[in-house]
């Protein structure tokens, strides 16, 4: 009798963990990430992943196919028809904060094998990656709509508080 | 006998003059372009018109600060050009592409063989290894023969200085920055990486490869590439570069070309002259020798042009 | 001045006040051998001067204003028109304006042409003067005029056109100077430095004509930097450099002959019979170069046109304008001149050498400020101060030549004991003209 109720236990559980979906069965899925790269000037970025999930539904929009799930991009396909996952899908693994340092430049040069020595850097994924469907699907397009401008944005674009105060006959492109 | 000597000089002044000119020289060399030289490939289908650039230009170069505020944009109502106060600027286009405007960023191109340093008579600009192309503001005269010269119209001027005025260009953040292998303010704080940084030959390779790719997406040219001799920012463009405030009329040779035949004149005539005239000299003036007709060589033809 | 001649004053024109006696002291010399007083006077009832001190009580502030205030305060700071008037008017347009003393230097030291030398000083000195002012006017233009001796100095470069204008322009002044310089020993009473002159005068006429050929032509290249600002039709890719110097030539023979014409109206107190016997003669000489050179030069245009088929451009605006500049500035003068040569006409010379020397002006005019950033939308309007500023320094090379004519053995000559007074024959005495 034991041995049949515990059986029965097992495959209970067998059965509710395949109906859960396959893609939170994924380890660390945040719900919102805080995107920090820029903060000399811009707040952080709450980004809402859970959101953007529910929104999208594909994971390769953002993630290329670095989730598993396999891409359906034709300039992709060539290459990358039966990639896996990898350790790591954040975006900043592969997209480098400093694309265009001495060292990020030497690392790619020499790198014979990496096939995509254009991929942009981190700002430049982000706001390219994000930017196309914003602008089409009616998302946030500002620059402050998604990190609003610290004291020290405002500083650095003269704006705001540092705004200048009269318009000077002023030299900022003239004839 | 005057009319025979005439001739005869005439001969000899044209036969001497077909030594001067040489049109195509096979013997010369072109010059590739230092080959560790940096560039950028600006992509004007990335820009949004944010203007970020301009703005971190304006510190790392410590400019004045500007009459607007650098997020403002309605300074695009206006096409504007870059100012003793302003080495970049940023400018839109409303292109008959449905797409929205276009921006294009202008800034120095950094050339490479530069019209402003070919212009130069104290030779102050230097194209430096990284490939920027600098200014030595310490023996400039101020003659602005590289204002003329520059085929993009970029060099300003500080004329409102009455004892220091100085050219005023990008320098593609040379001292702070690219001297150590950094790129340039206005890459760095890009957010749509507008602006690519890297070695000068990789960037085009890469420039034909996004056109490649995406065939629909851009024009099959990389302005600058050849243009005015080569220059060290490319620019890649999803509309027609003529609509987009570029010359499309430049041609391939760098500016110098256009002066090389004067050049090359030059020590032709500091060559041929003396002996020419002197000719000249000795074949119209008679008797110089004979003190008896001393004072009576002049001509008694009238006709002769002098 | 022709109020003291009627009056018998002896103006200074040799190294004696009496004959053989005392001789005159430079302070009488630089007075004409008037007191003070007379002179003093004598400027006083002359009304071009009063015309000069409105322009200088206006100009001089300006002037010293620029270098005080810099270059904002006088012109429009553009930075798509860096170069206005001063170098527009005060280099372009003076320079082939003093061609005319590598020309006569030339004709008289290279071909013997000795029958010319009653104008030959006269020549040099324009040449002279020409060119000082055009240093004078690129010293107001400069950003850092202190520093116009460096491309000379630590500076170098050379592949630059300015680089070998800026030498040649030193150089051909000192050639310039040293010979004028010969009128100055005569004058200041100093034979051994004309005797020295004298001796090298062959050497520097040959440099002379070589710097001149190498400068006017450098100043057309200066554009070839500019090849798409200047408008096709004053924009030679190959042959820029010969169109400002042929054109140049007989634009220099009639600065001379409108100066001549000039002095023999204004200051015929100062000029001896030499001058004045033959100026006119030597007007229609100098009017046959200019003949030859407008043909030359309008045929060397239109070769221009043609090498690069540019015939398309003469269908617009700017072609009507093109046309304008060759037809009454080439052509017309052309034909002028040579109507009046053949009859003797020395007035009509004299009209037509002002027609070429308009020409002249608005073909400088045309390449560098008019037709200059054509393609741009806005046009090169210079600042009232800019202006004021070109007129001033044009004043003070008329005072600085009415100076030196005023006292150097140029318009007439120098008697000494020493020398025989050298007067050229006229080649025609019989000749019958029409004066202007």
């Amino acid at each position: 009798m034991h041995v049949v109720r515990n059986w029965l236990i097992r495959g209970v559980v067998v059965i509710v963990l395949t109906m859960v979906p396959a893609d939170s069965r994924a380890q660390n899925m945040p719900d919102s990430v805080d995107l920090d790269s820029l903060v000399q000037l811009y707040e952080k970025v709450r980004f809402d992943h859970a959101k953007h999930i529910g929104l999208s539904k594909d994971c390769g929009v953002c993630h290329h196919h670095t989730t598993g799930m396999p891409t359906e991009d034709a300039n992709c396909i060539r290459c990358h028809k039966n990639s896996a996952a990898t350790a790591v899908v954040a975006c900043k693994a592969c997209h480098s904060a400093q694309p265009f340092s001495a060292e990020t430049i030497k690392k790619n040069k020499s790198n014979i094998k990496n096939y995509h020595k254009d991929a942009p850097g981190l700002k430049g994924a982000y706001h390219q990656g994000c930017g196309g469907c914003h602008a089409r699907d009616g998302g946030p397009t500002g620059c402050q709509d998604c990190h609003p401008r610290k004291k020290s944005g405002d500083a650095f674009y003269h704006a705001g508080e540092y705004a200048p105060k009269t318009p000077k006959n002023g030299k900022s492109g003239g004839r | 006998m005057k009319r025979r000597n005439f001739l005869k000089a005439c001969m000899i002044c044209g036969a001497s003059t077909t030594l001067g000119i040489s049109r195509n020289a096979w013997g010369g060399v072109s010059f590739e372009g230092y080959p560790e030289r940096m560039g950028v490939l600006v992509d004007l289908t990335r820009c949004v018109g944010c203007r970020s650039c301009e703005a971190a230009c304006n510190k790392e170069q410590q400019l004045p600060a500007p009459s607007a505020p650098f997020d403002d944009l309605s300074v695009f109502d206006k096409k504007r050009r870059p100012t003793e106060e302003a080495y970049t600027v940023v400018n839109r286009y409303e292109a008959t592409k449905a797409g929205g405007p276009v921006y294009r960023k202008i800034q120095c191109n950094h050339c490479n063989e530069p019209a402003c340093l070919s212009s130069c008579l104290v030779n102050a600009y230097t194209k430096t290894q990284e490939g920027a192309v600098i200014y030595n503001p310490k023996v400039c005269i101020g003659c602005r023969a590289c204002m003329v010269a520059c085929p993009f119209n970029i060099p300003g001027y500080s004329y409102s200085s009455a004892f220091n005025p100085l050219v005023k260009k990008c320098i593609f953040c040379y001292d702070t920055r690219l001297k150590n292998g950094k790129p340039p303010a206005c890459v760095e704080i890009c957010p749509q990486e507008t602006l690519t940084f890297g070695h000068l030959n990789d960037l085009i390779k890469i420039g034909h490869e996004r056109i490649r790719d995406m065939p629909d997406k851009y024009i099959d040219h990389i302005y600058g590439e050849k243009e005015v001799g080569g220059t060290g920012w490319i620019y890649l463009s999803g509309v027609p570069f003529d609509k987009v405030g570029f010359d499309t009329t430049l041609g391939n040779e760098p500016i110098i070309s256009n002066v090389k035949e004067f050049l090359g004149l030059i020590p032709m005539v500091l060559a041929i002259w003396p002996a020419l005239f002197t000719g000249f000299h000795l074949l119209s003036t008679r008797n110089n020798n004979d003190p008896s007709k001393q004072g009576d060589s002049r001509s008694y033809q009238e006709d002769a042009k002098p | 001045m022709n109020k003291f001649k009627t009056q018998e004053v002896t103006i200074v024109d040799s190294p004696y006040k009496d004959p053989g006696k005392t001789k005159w002291s430079v302070k009488e010399k630089l007075l004409l051998g008037l007191t003070p007083q007379q002179y003093v006077a004598q400027a006083l009832r002359n009304p071009f001067n009063w015309l000069l001190a409105i322009i200088f009580a206006v100009g001089l502030p300006i002037v010293a204003g620029r270098f005080l205030f810099g270059l904002s305060w006088v012109t429009d700071s553009s930075y798509d028109y860096p170069w206005g008037l001063f170098l527009g008017f005060g280099l372009f347009t003076m320079v082939p304006l003093s061609s005319s003393g590598f020309q006569l230097g030339t004709a008289v030291e290279i071909f013997g042409r000795h029958d010319l030398k009653p104008i030959e000083r006269l020549a040099l000195l324009n040449g002279l003067l020409g060119y000082f002012f055009a240093v004078c006017y690129l010293l107001v233009d400069l950003g850092q005029p202190w520093r116009l001796p460096y491309p000379m100095m630590f500076a170098f470069g050379p592949a630059a056109v300015l680089f070998l204008v800026a030498w040649h322009v030193a150089t051909y002044l000192s050639v310039q100077i040293t010979e004028v310089s010969v009128s100055f020993f005569e004058w200041i009473g100093f034979p051994m430095g004309k005797q020295a002159v004298r001796k090298i005068t062959l050497g520097l006429t040959v440099a002379g004509i070589i710097l001149s050929t190498l400068h006017q032509g450098a100043l057309g290249a200066l554009f070839t930097y500019a090849p798409g600002k200047v408008h096709p039709l004053w924009y030679s890719a190959s042959f820029q450099w010969l169109h400002f110097f042929v054109s140049s030539m007989p634009a220099g023979l009639c600065m001379v002959i409108v100066v001549g014409s000039i002095v023999k109206k204004t200051m015929a107190w100062r000029c001896d019979d030499n001058f004045m016997k033959n100026v006119d003669k030597l007007s229609i000489t100098l009017a046959r170069g200019v003949c030859m050179g407008l043909a030359t030069y309008l045929t060397i245009k239109l070769i221009g046109v043609a090498h690069d088929n540019k015939w398309g451009y003469l269908a617009s605006g700017w072609g009507l304008w093109y046309l304008f500049e060759i037809g009454v500035g080439v052509i017309l003068p052309l034909v002028l001149t040579s109507y009046a040569v053949r009859n003797n006409k020395v007035g009509l010379v004299r009209f037509s050498a002002l027609l070429t020397i308009f020409g002249l002006v608005l073909n400088r005019f045309n390449t560098a400020l008019i037709t200059f950033n054509w393609k741009l939308d806005e046009w090169f309007i210079p600042h009232w101060r800019e202006v004021v500023i070109t007129v001033t320094i044009f004043a003070i090379y008329i005072v600085a030549y009415r100076f030196i004519l005023y006292r150097l053995p140029i318009l007439y000559t120098w008697k000494t004991a020493d020398e025989p007074v050298h007067v050229a024959e006229p080649i025609k005495e019989s000749a019958t003209y029409v004066t202007g």
